[in-house]
């Protein structure tokens, strides 16, 4: 077996899952080394902090191999069901951090290629993950910086519209239009993704 | 929210940025199944979730594996989700919407569970956009329940008048049936009354009867008495009180009965009697009897054991009930 870092993760398919349902440890191993390192770069991206994110990694993947008789593998792909339950998570524990008036020091603030779009190759990844990552990352980049702060905000702090709004002092109106307009522009960029159906 | 309205903010809501309402209002509209705003949302939540693939990657700390599937070894994958629910997070804005989606490839599994969550999918579908047509009719709703609240009460107004007037009639029902009740006990009384008068009159026929027959016999008496041969008569004849008043008087040796017939006698005043005295050494009564008006003769049977000894007889005038001796004027007499 190769790396776990190695495991393409926009190839995860139903069929692993439905091993990971009938108890298959060997199975959940895989499910863990193909997604490990897309879903611990977002809650580290959402939280902040590498204990924090590692924290909730492990709750996420234990929740997966409790709930993942409740997955519809009819219905989305596994990847993107995981994604959805990961930022989730993080966000729960955002704001309840955030609730509790703790404040942790960010350990991106000297790491800014942590929060932007890496357009270079990594050792972390496979092939077909990096060409996914450097589309993806191509597309956001093209993006108006306004439009990319308003969509990251929202996505990854969980902030509505008018929280955007008043975090940037700008007028509601503004905030909404800048999400309308970045988000249709990567949907119009990235639909080759989901019509060939390997990732969502 | 216009649809237009709804169709903008679906980018929001895929990214998760639509405020509570807002995202409840998108929810429930697209519970009603509008096909518009579900291929839209799907096209934006598949942007949503690449986005993180744009990340520059990050390797967690390479124990964590280890430790999870330490973890995961405390927790059996069966026995856990089914003895054991975890606290429940609350749900990222979409995440349960993604199994409203149609299947990107067609659905592998036919399997039983599949076909109750559909069920169970579909029927919350159709109960969401019922919620969402009542919510956007709260209003006349509203209004509706009042009016509906104000005819209940006027139907209980009608209601409870209708049982007063009821139990009105009852009450009068009740008085009718007491006054048959006692109009029929006096029904009885009267039959019983009527039953007696009816004897009373058959007691009066017989007691007529029985005086007609004894009236035939006073006749047949007196004609048998005047045919004996050794009858003794004596003449009366009136005083200056009734001159033109006269009487016989006879005598039956062997009954012992005297019999005055008097005639032409003046109507008795009020509360007075004519009394028959046989004189001997003094006046003996024989007897009362009365004229009533218009009567003109009447006859007067006793007994009279010492008719022999008697020398004179009179009839005298005397309150009612006579007297032991003669008070009133004398209004016939005779001698034998």
């Amino acid at each position: 077996m190769s790396s776990p870092s190695r495991h393409a993760t926009s190839t995860i398919d139903s069929a692993l899952i439905a091993r990971v349902l009938k108890g298959d440890q060997q199975a959940f191993s895989q499910l863990y080394d193909h997604s490990n390192t897309l879903l611990y770069t977002l809650a580290l991206r959402i939280l902040g902090n590498h204990e924090e994110a590692a924290e909730l990694l492990q709750d996420v993947y234990l929740e997966v191999w409790r709930k993942v008789a409740r997955y519809d593998v009819g219905r989305g792909t596994p990847v993107a069901w995981l994604v959805t339950l990961t930022r989730s998570r993080a966000l729960d524990r955002l704001r309840a951090r955030t609730a509790r008036g703790q404040q942790y020091k960010d350990q991106l603030d000297g790491d800014a290629a942590a929060r932007v779009p890496d357009l270079g190759p990594s050792p972390l990844e496979t092939q077909a993950d990096q060409e996914l990552r450097l589309l993806v990352g191509q597309a956001i980049s093209a993006l108006p910086v306004a439009q990319q702060q308003a969509i990251e905000l929202a996505y990854y702090e969980g902030l509505s519209h008018t929280e955007i709004a008043t975090k940037l002092n700008q007028p509601l109106g503004t905030v909404k239009t800048r999400i309308k307009l970045g988000m249709s522009k990567l949907r119009d960029t990235l639909r080759t993704c989901w019509e060939q159906g390997d990732v969502t | 929210m216009t649809h237009e309205e709804l169709e903008e903010a679906v980018p929001l809501y895929a990214v998760g940025a639509l405020e509570r309402m807002e995202r409840q209002a998108f929810e429930a509209h697209l519970l009603s199944g509008c096909p518009g705003c579900h291929a839209a949302l799907k096209e934006y939540q598949s942007v949503a979730a690449l986005l993180s693939f744009g990340l520059s990657p990050r390797q967690p700390p390479r124990p964590l594996k280890a430790k999870i599937m330490a973890s995961r070894n405390l927790l059996p994958a069966g026995a856990e989700s089914s003895t054991k629910e975890p606290p429940k997070p609350s749900l990222e804005p979409g995440e349960w919407m993604n199994h409203l989606f149609p299947p990107i490839a067609p659905a592998r599994s036919g399997s039983l569970p599949w076909a109750i969550g559909l069920a169970t999918l579909l029927v919350l579908g159709g109960g969401g956009y019922m919620a969402w047509t009542y919510v956007t009719q709260v209003t006349s709703d509203s209004i509706r329940l009042e009016q509906l609240s104000a005819r209940l009460h006027e139907q209980s107004v009608k209601l409870a008048s209708v049982q007063r007037e009821l139990t009105g009639r009852e009450r009068a029902l009740a008085e009718l049936r007491e006054d048959m009740q006692k109009r029929t006990t006096d029904v009885a009384e009267l039959k019983d009354q009527l039953i007696q008068r009816e004897a009373e009159l058959d007691d009066l026929r017989n007691q007529l009867a029985s005086a007609s027959r004894r009236g035939r016999a006073t006749q047949d008496e007196l004609a048998s008495l005047l045919r004996v041969p050794d009858i003794n008569a004596v003449s009366l004849s009136g005083s200056d009180m009734a001159k033109g008043a006269g009487g016989l008087l006879l005598f039956d040796p062997r009954t012992q009965k005297v019999w005055l017939y008097a005639v032409n006698l003046p109507e008795c005043p009020s509360g007075m009697t004519y009394q028959l005295w046989a004189i001997t050494d003094k006046p003996t009564s024989v007897g009362t009897f009365h004229m009533d008006s218009g009567e003109t003769a009447h006859m007067l049977v006793k007994r009279l054991p010492d008719f022999a000894r008697a020398k004179q007889f009179a009839v005298s005038l005397e309150p009612s009930g006579g007297r032991p001796q003669p008070t009133g004027p004398v209004y016939l007499t005779g001698s034998l």
